[in-house]
C-alpha cells in the first residue's frame, strides 16, 4: 500500500517546485530587492493583480506559511497579550498578528515587509478592522471593496453561473462591484505604473476558463473511477497553486498537466489508495497544521478522503462565459465568492450535489471555532446531506490553530464515526 | 419612579404589546431588526414598523428552534431573534425587514429564506433585505440609495406614500429625536438626574411604540427627571456589543456608578441629528437615507476614524470611567478594543474591560473587579479636587 505521506502525483512535485520558485523570487523581488507588492484577501480579484504585474501576498496564503512554520501560537499568545480577545477570528488575523505582536522578524523569511496597498472585501464584519489595523501598522493605503447581499437565491446555481451569470448574480450587485473594481485598478495602475487593458483582462479571464476545464475533467474523472486516483492532500496542492495564480500561462498549463496524469491513472486503473472503501468528504477550510489527518483513515478503515472543494468548486465557481464585459464578468466572480460555500441555499444544495456525484460515504464537516463567518451555513449542511444518506459529523476546530487541536482524540472520534455511523449505512 | 416613566419602561419590557395591538385594530405592522432601517418610510406607508427586540424572557429561555439551525457562533440577540421568529410569535408581520448592517443579520436573512424554502415553518413572515452598505463612499452612497428606493417600492404595496406621508412621519420621528435628546441632556454633567437603567429602557422604547405617543412620555419623564436628587456615583460609559437589556447596568449600578451613555444604538446612539425638511418627495426620501447612513452606528462603518468619532467626543465631553463589554459571543468590536483602550490611556480616563455575559449575572471576580474600578475612579476624583 502506497505510504500515506508519499506525493504520488509527477504534477504535484511539479507545483511544489513552481510554487518553491514563485516564493524565491517573490522573496528576491520583493523582501530583498524592496519592489512594491500588496497583502490582498483571498477572494478579492487577484487577476487584477497579475494583470497589472504586482505582486501579491494573500492573507490567508501567509497564514499558511505562518502556521506550517509551526509560529500561530507564538503570534496568537503575542496578539491575546496585546488586548485582542481569544474569541476573535483567527484565520484571517494570522498574518496580521505576525506583523504587528511579538517579534514579526520572527516571522518566515523574516516578515512581511512594508507592502504598497492592502485590499480586502467585507465580507464579515472584521475585516475592516483587521485590514486597518494591518495597514496603520505599516502606513500604507488600504482599498477596500463593500460587499451587498444576494437576494437572487435560485438553489441550483451551478446550473446558471457559466452562462446566466449577469442574472444570478443580479445587475446592481454588478454594477456595485464592478465601480468598485474600477477603483482597485487605478489604485494597481499607480503602484505598477502600468496601464490597465481590457482586451487583457479578456484574455486572462479566458485562460481562467480553460483552466477550470481542465479542472473540470479531474473532478469527472474522480466521480467516475472506481476508486479515486488522487488523493484530497495532492488535490489541493495541485489546484490550488493554480489558483492563487489563475490565469496565467504556468496556470493553464499546470492544470492541464494535472489533468493528462490523473486520466492516465484512471485509464490504467491506478487508485490512490488501492485498499479503499469508503468515500470521504471534507466540508470547510483545510486543516492547514495537521494535513497527514486526509490520510489517517486509510490503512485502518480503508477510508479516503476524496473530496474537497478546492478542486470542485473551481469549475463551478469560477467558469464564466460571455466576456464581452470582462470587468463586470470578474466582477460577478468577485462579488459571489464563499457567498456558494457558506450560505444556503446555495451551500448545502451543491455539497448535496457534489457527494452524490462523488458517491461520498460520510462526511467531516469543519466548523471553524476561530473563524465564524466560515462557521456558517454548516448546520444546514449537515442536515442537508444527512437527508441526503450521507452521515455526517461536524467537528470543531480552527485551520491554522493548533493550540487546542487534539490530534490523537481528534482521529479517535472521525474513526468512531466510520465504524459507527458510516461503514453500517 | 414617574408615571410617565413606568409607561415607557413597560412598553421597553413588553415589546410586542404594542404591535400586537396595532394589528388587532388593522394596523399593518412591518417588523425590522435593527436601527438602520428607515422608521420614517415605514412610517409613511401606513404601516407600524416595530423591532424585533428580542423579548427580555428570552434571556433566561432556551432556544430550541435556533439550536438546530443556528450555529453557536452566532450572538445571543440574532439566536433569539431566530428563534422567535420560526415560533410564529411574529407571523402576523405584513414583512420582516432586515439590513445587511451585520454579517449576522445578513445570515439570519439566509437562513430565513432558506427555512421557508425547505417549508420547515408555515409560521414565517415574508423577509425582505434591506442591502444598506457601511462604507463611506461615494458607490456605497448610491447603493444605498437605489437600495432606498427598492424598500419604498415594497411599501408602496402596502400603502400610499407620497411628500405629506413622508413629511409627518418625519414630524413624529423628529419630535421622538427631540424628546431623546432632552433624556441625554439630563445625563450629562456633573450631576446626572436619572439612572442609566432607566435611561436605557426609556431609550429602548423607541422601538416598540408610537412615537408620538412616545415623545410625549419621554418629554414628561424629563420634566419630572429634572427636579429628581442628583446622582453622585462615577459617571461611566459603556462601549462594547449593542446591549439590548439592561442587566449591566444594574451590575454597575449595584456598585453606585452612574451609567451617562452608551456607544450603540440601544441607548444613547439612538438618538442623532433631526431630518431636515425638504421639498418634494425625492429630497425628502433623500434626507431619510442620508440620517440612516451617515449617523446610524453599525459594526460595518467604515473607515475606522468615522466610526471611532462619536466616542471620541463623548469620552472628551465628561465621564469618569469607560467600561468596555465584550461578553464572551463578541467577535467583532474585541478588535476595536486596544486601539479605544490606548485613546483612553492617552487622555487620563481610567477603563475596564468585562468579558462575562451580563445577562446571565456577573461573577464574584467580576464584581470585584468593577468595586477595584470604582474605587480608583473614587480616588483619582478626590484628588482632582484637591
Amino acid at each position: 500500500m502506497p505510504r500515506a505521506s508519499e506525493k504520488q502525483l509527477e504534477s504535484t512535485r511539479a507545483s511544489l517546485e513552481h510554487q518553491k520558485a514563485w516564493f524565491a523570487e517573490l522573496r528576491r523581488n520583493v523582501f530583498d530587492g524592496k519592489k512594491p507588492y500588496a497583502i490582498a484577501q483571498a477572494d478579492m480579484p487577484l487577476e487584477l493583480f497579475e494583470l497589472l504585474g504586482v505582486p501579491v501576498v494573500s492573507n490567508q496564503w501567509w497564514a499558511a506559511i505562518v502556521s506550517a512554520k509551526r509560529l500561530s501560537g507564538y503570534y496568537f499568545d503575542s496578539l491575546n497579550a496585546a488586548g485582542y480577545h481569544e474569541g476573535l477570528c483567527r484565520y484571517c488575523s494570522l498574518s496580521l498578528a505576525s506583523s504587528i505582536s511579538g517579534d514579526p522578524a520572527k516571522g518566515p523569511w523574516g516578515g512581511l515587509p512594508k507592502p504598497a496597498l492592502l485590499a480586502a472585501r467585507l465580507t464579515c464584519d472584521c475585516i475592516q478592522r483587521i485590514f486597518e489595523t494591518w495597514a496603520a501598522s505599516f502606513g500604507a493605503e488600504f482599498i477596500a471593496l463593500d460587499s451587498p447581499g444576494a437576494t437572487h437565491l435560485p438553489p441550483r446555481w451551478w446550473e446558471l453561473s457559466r452562462d446566466r451569470w449577469r442574472e444570478l448574480y443580479e445587475p446592481h450587485r454588478l454594477d456595485l462591484m464592478a465601480a468598485q473594481i474600477r477603483v482597485l485598478i487605478r489604485a494597481l495602475e499607480k503602484v505598477s505604473r502600468r496601464k490597465f487593458s481590457q482586451a487583457r483582462l479578456r484574455s486572462l479571464m479566458e485562460r481562467v476558463n480553460r483552466q477550470e476545464e481542465y479542472f473540470e475533467e479531474v473532478r469527472d474523472l474522480i466521480c467516475s473511477a472506481a476508486k479515486t486516483p488522487v488523493r484530497m492532500n495532492e488535490q489541493v496542492i495541485n489546484v490550488m497553486n493554480a489558483q492563487w495564480h489563475r490565469g496565467t500561462e504556468w496556470a493553464v498549463s499546470h492544470a492541464r498537466a494535472f489533468r493528462n496524469e490523473v486520466r492516465h491513472r484512471v485509464g490504467r486503473g491506478i487508485a490512490a489508495y488501492p485498499g479503499e472503501k469508503l468515500r470521504l468528504m471534507w466540508v470547510g477550510a483545510g486543516l492547514w497544521h495537521d494535513t497527514d489527518f486526509y490520510t489517517a483513515f486509510e490503512e485502518s478503515l480503508g477510508a479516503v478522503f476524496v473530496w474537497s472543494m478546492y478542486l470542485a468548486f473551481g469549475p463551478d465557481g469560477y467558469i464564466r462565459y460571455g466576456l464581452d464585459d470582462p470587468l463586470r464578468a470578474l466582477a460577478s466572480r468577485v462579488v459571489s465568492m464563499n457567498e456558494q460555500l457558506h450560505n444556503p441555499p446555495w451551500a448545502n444544495e451543491w455539497i448535496v450535489e457534489q457527494a452524490k456525484r462523488h458517491r461520498i460515504d460520510g462526511a467531516v464537516i469543519l466548523v471553524p471555532e476561530g473563524s465564524r463567518p466560515s462557521a456558517t451555513g454548516t448546520l444546514f449542511i449537515k442536515h442537508a446531506l444527512e437527508n441526503a444518506g450521507v452521515p455526517a459529523l461536524e467537528i470543531w476546530a480552527d485551520m491554522v490553530d493548533s493550540r487546542r487541536w487534539d490530534a490523537t482524540s481528534m482521529r479517535q472520534r472521525v474513526a468512531t464515526f466510520i465504524e459507527t455511523r458510516v461503514q453500517r449505512s | 419612579m414617574s408615571g410617565a416613566i413606568e409607561k415607557l419602561v413597560w412598553h421597553y419590557q413588553h415589546r410586542s404589546a404594542e404591535a400586537l395591538a396595532q394589528h388587532k385594530a388593522g394596523v399593518p405592522v412591518v417588523g425590522l431588526t435593527s436601527n438602520t432601517v428607515p422608521w420614517e418610510l415605514i412610517r409613511a406607508a401606513g404601516c407600524f414598523p416595530v423591532l424585533i427586540g428580542p423579548d427580555l424572557a428570552v434571556l433566561d429561555k432556551a432556544t430550541p428552534f435556533a439550536d438546530r439551525f443556528v450555529e453557536p457562533v452566532f450572538d445571543s440577540r440574532i439566536r433569539a431573534i431566530f428563534s422567535d421568529v420560526l415560533s410564529g410569535a411574529w407571523s402576523f408581520l405584513q414583512v420582516l425587514i432586515i439590513p445587511r448592517t451585520s454579517e449576522p443579520e445578513h445570515k439570519l436573512y439566509l437562513y430565513l429564506r432558506e427555512i421557508a424554502r425547505q417549508k420547515l415553518s408555515h409560521k414565517l413572515p415574508g423577509v425582505y433585505l434591506y442591502d444598506l452598505l457601511h462604507t463611506r463612499s461615494p458607490i456605497s452612497r448610491k447603493y444605498g440609495i437605489d437600495r432606498t428606493k427598492d424598500l419604498m417600492r415594497l411599501l408602496k404595496g402596502t400603502g400610499t406614500m407620497d411628500w405629506k406621508s413622508l413629511s409627518n412621519a418625519v414630524k413624529e420621528s423628529n419630535s421622538a429625536r427631540a424628546a431623546l435628546r432632552r433624556l441625554q441632556d439630563l445625563r450629562r454633567g456633573i450631576t446626572p438626574r436619572i439612572s442609566g437603567s432607566d435611561a436605557h429602557a426609556i431609550t429602548g422604547a423607541l422601538y416598540f411604540m408610537d412615537r408620538v405617543e412616545y415623545a410625549k412620555l419621554v418629554n414628561e419623564a424629563c420634566h419630572s427627571a429634572k427636579s429628581a436628587k442628583p446622582l453622585r456615583g462615577p459617571r461611566l460609559l459603556i462601549k462594547g456589543i449593542p446591549l439590548h437589556h439592561a442587566r449591566l447596568h444594574y451590575a454597575l449600578e449595584a456598585h453606585d456608578a452612574v451609567v451617562v451613555a452608551e456607544d450603540d444604538w440601544w441607548g444613547s446612539r439612538a438618538v442623532h441629528a433631526n431630518i431636515a425638511p425638504a421639498r418634494g418627495a425625492a429630497s425628502l426620501v433623500r434626507a431619510i437615507f442620508e440620517n440612516y447612513y451617515l449617523r446610524a452606528p453599525s459594526p460595518r462603518v467604515s473607515p475606522i476614524a468615522v466610526a471611532d468619532r462619536w466616542f471620541q467626543i463623548e469620552v472628551r465631553r465628561g465621564v469618569d470611567g469607560v467600561v468596555f463589554y465584550l461578553p464572551p459571543d463578541d467577535d467583532v468590536y474585541g478588535w476595536d478594543y486596544p486601539r479605544q483602550r490606548d485613546y483612553l490611556y492617552a487622555h487620563g480616563i481610567p477603563s475596564l474591560l468585562i468579558r462575562e455575559d451580563a445577562s446571565r449575572g456577573l461573577s464574584g471576580d467580576t464584581n470585584a473587579q468593577l468595586q477595584g474600578f470604582m474605587e480608583q475612579i473614587r480616588r483619582s476624583r478626590n484628588a482632582s479636587r484637591l
